[in-house]
C-alpha cells in the first residue's frame, strides 16, 4: 500500500505538472492583456509598458513559464495582477468557501440520492419508482440559475428562513448546498438505482433471501455493499467537480468560492491567480481520485487482493 | 451515521458563522472594489469608494469644472501651478495633519516610474514639485496643460508611510470623511464614518436578481445602477421601495473602424446612424431610464453642447447605401462586436434587427471581455458598441479622436485621422479662456456629428433604490457615492 500511494503521489505531480503548464500556455495564447483589462477605457496616456515591466508580463514567456514552476516549488504562487496580493492567501479565503458548499451539497446529495435509488430498485416498475425517478429527471432538467432564486423565493423571502445570498453564517450555506445538491442527487440516485437492479438477479442475493433474510436487510447489507463500485466512481466525479467550485450556483448565491474567482480571473487575465486557481482544482481531483481508489479497495476487498497477487 | 453527520454539520456551523451587523448601512454592489491604494486603482467602484476615503486637492462642479477641495489654485505661469491647502482641519485617519509634503509625496510615487502607477501617464508632464510651506506647492509643467487641475483629483496618502513602502491597497489611511473598519472577504467591504461613528457595508452581490432579492428582504439597503430595466421597473411599482433616477453621463456609442473599405466611408456610417431607432430602444428597451445622446459630453457639462439629435429614417439610408453602390443583391455586410454582457448582447440583436430593415446584414460576435477589448485595441473590427463612463474632462475628444492618440498612445481606436479635428482640439487645448475652449469644443462636436467616427447612441440614466428606514441619499451626477456621508438609516 506505501507503494501505491508513493506511485500514485508522483503521477499527481505530473499530472499537476501538466495541467498547470497546458493551461500557462493557453491563457498566455488567447488575446487579452491584463494590463488593458486593469487600466480600462478611459485611463488616458497610462504609462502601459512600466506597468507591464512592473508585472513581468514583458518578460519572454518561457522566462515567465520557468518563473511560475520555480515559485511553485517554493509554495509561492505570485502575487494578483488585478488585486495586487498573494495568490495563495486569495486561493485559501476562497477554497475554504468552495469546501464548505461542497461538503455541505454532497451531504445533501448522498442523503437524497441513496434512499431514492434504493426505494426506487426495490419497489421496481411500481409508483414508488416512477415518483423516485420522476424527481431525479426534474432534479437534472432544472437549472440551477433556475433553482437557486425559486429557492430564494419561497424560503427567504416568503418564509424568511434563510438569507437570500453571501455567506454570513450557516444559514447562507443552506440555499446554495441544496441547489447544488438536488442536482447531484438526480445523476446519483439514477446511478444507485441501476446499480443494485444489477447485482438484484446475483445468486448470493436469492442465498440470502432462502436464508429467510428481511427484504431491506438483503438490500442493504448485500445489494447495496456489492452496487458500490460505480456509485463510488460517480460520488469521486462529483465531489472533485464540487471542490472545483460551481460556478453558476456561486455567481447566483453570491458565494465567494473558488469557481467563481476562476472565472474573474479569466475574464481580468489575471494569469497568476488563473494558474493558482488551476493547480488547485488539479490537486483537488487528483487527491479524491485517490480517496476513490482507496475507496475501491475498502468497498471490494477482492481489488486489493488483486494489486497484492501482482 | 448520524452521530458523525451531526458533528459535521457543526463543524460546518462554526466554519461559516460571521457575525452579522443590522446597524450598518448595506450598499450591495455589482462588483467589489479592486484596490483601495488611490494610486493604483482604476476601476469605477474602487475610484468611488476611495473618494469616501481620501481627501484630494480638486473636485468637480455639476458641469464637470474643477472647483477646489482640499486646495485653491493659481496659475503663475503657463508651465506653473501654485496649490494652497484649505484653512480647514485636515487630519489622516491615524491624527496626522497633511501638509503639502504629503500631497508632494503622493503625486512623486504616482510619478516614480518604478511604482508604475496607471494614473503616470496622465501627469507625466508634471517636471517637478516644490513645497513652499506646509499649507503650499508649486507644479511646474514640461507643457502648457490649461486642462491640469483637473488631473489633480487622485487621493492624498501619508508621506511617511509612502516612504516606508506601506502598503495601502488593502489598508487605506487617508483623511476623507470615511476609514477602514474591515475588509472582511473579497465581497464585503465595511467603512466607518469618522463624523458620527455610522457603518457602512458595501456588499457585493453580481446577479441583479440577488441583490433585488436582498433590498426587497432588507438583507441590503440601497443599490446604485447595474440592473437590467425590467427589475429596475419592477422596484418602482413597489410601495416599500424608494427609486430616484436623474440624467446620467454614461455614454454609449458604436466605433468604427476607419481603415475599412466599408465602415471607412461616410456615407455607410450615416446610413447606420439613420438606421437606428433610439427613441425605441430608450422606450421598451430602456423603459425610458436613458437620453438620445449627440455626443460624448451631455449638453450640461460646460464644454457640451446642445446638437440636432440623430432621426431614424430607414428609407434615407437605403437611399445612402443604393448611392454608395449597395443593393439587395450586393448587400451591405459587417461584424459587430460586442461583449458577452447579456443585455449588451440583447441591444446588439436589436440594433441588428433594425440594420437588417436597412438593408444592412450585421453578424454578431460576442467575446468575454479581455478577448473583446483586446480586440478593439487592436483595431481588429468592422464596427463595436461601447461606452464612456464618468468623464470629466474635455480631454477625452484630444484621447479619442486626435491622430495622435492612435493606441497605445490614445484611444483612438477606429484610427481615425481628421485635419480638422486635430486642428479643434489643439486650439482648445491651448486656449486659456473657458468660453472660447467651449466654442472650439462645440465646433469639434457639430463636426463629429457630421463625420460619424462614432454613432452616438444614448446616455444612460443614474438610479439608486432604497429600502425602507433609509434616508438621506441622493445621487451624484457621476454616480459617486458621496451622498453615503449624510445617509442614515433609522
Amino acid at each position: 500500500m506505501p507503494a501505491y500511494l508513493v506511485s500514485r503521489l508522483m503521477l499527481a505531480v505530473w499530472v499537476m505538472f501538466g495541467v498547470s503548464s497546458v493551461v500557462f500556455f493557453l491563457i498566455h495564447w488567447v488575446p487579452g492583456d491584463p494590463v488593458e483589462v486593469m487600466l480600462g477605457e478611459s485611463v488616458s496616456g497610462a504609462d502601459r509598458e512600466a506597468l507591464r515591466h512592473a508585472l513581468g508580463l514583458d518578460r519572454p514567456l518561457l522566462q515567465q513559464w520557468g518563473a511560475f514552476l520555480y515559485g511553485v516549488v517554493r509554495f509561492d504562487l505570485g502575487m494578483s495582477l488585478h488585486q495586487r496580493e498573494p495568490v495563495l492567501s486569495l486561493l485559501d479565503e476562497r477554497f475554504v468557501a468552495t469546501a464548505e458548499l461542497a461538503a455541505l451539497a454532497f451531504v445533501i446529495a448522498v442523503l437524497i440520492a441513496i434512499p431514492l435509488g434504493v426505494v426506487a430498485a426495490a419497489r421496481k416498475g411500481t409508483r414508488w419508482d416512477t415518483a423516485a425517478m420522476g424527481f431525479s429527471l426534474l432534479g437534472l432538467s432544472i437549472p440551477n440559475f433556475w433553482l437557486g432564486p425559486l429557492l430564494v423565493m419561497l424560503f427567504s423571502l416568503g418564509l424568511g428562513w434563510f438569507p437570500v445570498s453571501g455567506r454570513s453564517g450557516f444559514a447562507s450555506l443552506v440555499l446554495p448546498a441544496i441547489t447544488l445538491g438536488t442536482s447531484l442527487a438526480a445523476i446519483l440516485s439514477r446511478m444507485v438505482r441501476s446499480s443494485l437492479l444489477e447485482v438484484l438477479d446475483e445468486d448470493y442475493i436469492r442465498t440470502a433471501r432462502a436464508k429467510g433474510l428481511g427484504g431491506y436487510r438483503v438490500l442493504l447489507g448485500h445489494g447495496l455493499r456489492n452496487a458500490w463500485l460505480p456509485i463510488l466512481t460517480l460520488l469521486g466525479m462529483q465531489l472533485g467537480a464540487l471542490l472545483g467550485g460551481a460556478v453558476v450556483t456561486e455567481a447566483v448565491f453570491n458565494w465567494p468560492g473558488l469557481g467563481s474567482l476562476l472565472v474573474e480571473s479569466i475574464q481580468r487575465r489575471d494569469y497568476p491567480v488563473v494558474q493558482g486557481c488551476v493547480l488547485v482544482i488539479s490537486l483537488s481531483y487528483v487527491v479524491i481520485n485517490l480517496c476513490t481508489d482507496l475507496a475501491y479497495a475498502w468497498a471490494d476487498p477482492r481489488i486489493r487482493l488483486d494489486q497484492e497477487s501482482d | 451515521m448520524v452521530k458523525p453527520l451531526v458533528v459535521l454539520l457543526c463543524c460546518l456551523a462554526l466554519a461559516a458563522c460571521n457575525p452579522g451587523d443590522s446597524a450598518a448601512i448595506c450598499f450591495a454592489l455589482a462588483s467589489a472594489p479592486a484596490d483601495l491604494d488611490p494610486r493604483y486603482a482604476t476601476d469605477a467602484t474602487s475610484q468611488r469608494i476611495n473618494r469616501l476615503l481620501y481627501a484630494r486637492l480638486v473636485d468637480f462642479d455639476a458641469q464637470a469644472r474643477p472647483v477646489p477641495s482640499l486646495a485653491s489654485w493659481q496659475q503663475l505661469g503657463p508651465f506653473h501651478y501654485r496649490f494652497r491647502l484649505g484653512a480647514a482641519d485636515r487630519r489622516f485617519h491615524d491624527g496626522q495633519r497633511l501638509t503639502a509634503a504629503d500631497v508632494a509625496a503622493t503625486y512623486r510615487s504616482i510619478l516614480d516610474p518604478a511604482g508604475a502607477s496607471p494614473h503616470r501617464g496622465a501627469l507625466a508632464h508634471i517636471g517637478r514639485i516644490e513645497v513652499r510651506d506646509a499649507d503650499t506647492l508649486d507644479f511646474f509643467l514640461d507643457r502648457e496643460d490649461v486642462l491640469f487641475p483637473a488631473r489633480l483629483s487622485i487621493g492624498i496618502l501619508p508621506a511617511s508611510g509612502i516612504a516606508t513602502g506601506q502598503s495601502y491597497h488593502r489598508q487605506p489611511l487617508g483623511s476623507g470623511p470615511f476609514r477602514l473598519y474591515a475588509w472582511h472577504d473579497a465581497a464585503r467591504l465595511e467603512l466607518v464614518r469618522t463624523g458620527d461613528e455610522q457603518h457602512i457595508l458595501f456588499e457585493q452581490v453580481s446577479d441583479p436578481t440577488m441583490r433585488v432579492l436582498k433590498l426587497l428582504r432588507g438583507e441590503v439597503d440601497l443599490l446604485q445602477n447595474d440592473l437590467p430595466p425590467e427589475l429596475l421597473q419592477y422596484l418602482r411599482e413597489r410601495s416599500d421601495i424608494e427609486v430616484q433616477t436623474r440624467p446620467g453621463n454614461t455614454f454609449a456609442y458604436i466605433g468604427f473602424q476607419m481603415q475599412d473599405k466599408d465602415t471607412g466611408r461616410r456615407d455607410v456610417r450615416r446610413a447606420i446612424a439613420l438606421a437606428i431607432d433610439r427613441e425605441a430602444i430608450i422606450r421598451y428597451v430602456f423603459r425610458d431610464a436613458a437620453r438620445p445622446a449627440s455626443a460624448v459630453l451631455p449638453p450640461e457639462h460646460w464644454a457640451g453642447t446642445e446638437l440636432p439629435p440623430l432621426r431614424h429614417d430607414p428609407a434615407a439610408a437605403r437611399a445612402l447605401l443604393t448611392r454608395a453602390g449597395y443593393s439587395p443583391q450586393q448587400p451591405l455586410r459587417l461584424s459587430y462586436k460586442t461583449s458577452s454582457d447579456p443585455f449588451r448582447l440583447r441591444i446588439a440583436t436589436i440594433l441588428q434587427r433594425q440594420l437588417a430593415q436597412a438593408g444592412i446584414e450585421v453578424a454578431i460576435r460576442s467575446y468575454d471581455w479581455g478577448t473583446f477589448y483586446g480586440d478593439i485595441k487592436a483595431g481588429n473590427f468592422q464596427m463595436y458598441s461601447l461606452s464612456w463612463v464618468g468623464e470629466k474632462s474635455p480631454d477625452i475628444f484630444r484621447y479619442a479622436f486626435h491622430s495622435d492618440s492612435l493606441p497605445p498612445r490614445g484611444a483612438n481606436r477606429g484610427r481615425f485621422r481628421d485635419a480638422r479635428v486635430d486642428d479643434l482640439i489643439d486650439s482648445a487645448l491651448t486656449s486659456s479662456d473657458e468660453a472660447e475652449q467651449a466654442q472650439y469644443y462645440a465646433q469639434l462636436q457639430r463636426y463629429l456629428l457630421e463625420e460619424l467616427p462614432y454613432v452616438p447612441l444614448w446616455y444612460e440614466d443614474q438610479f439608486f433604490a432604497a429600502g425602507s428606514g433609509v434616508a438621506g441619499y441622493r445621487l451624484a451626477g457621476d454616480g459617486s457615492y458621496d451622498a453615503l456621508l449624510h445617509t442614515t438609516k433609522q
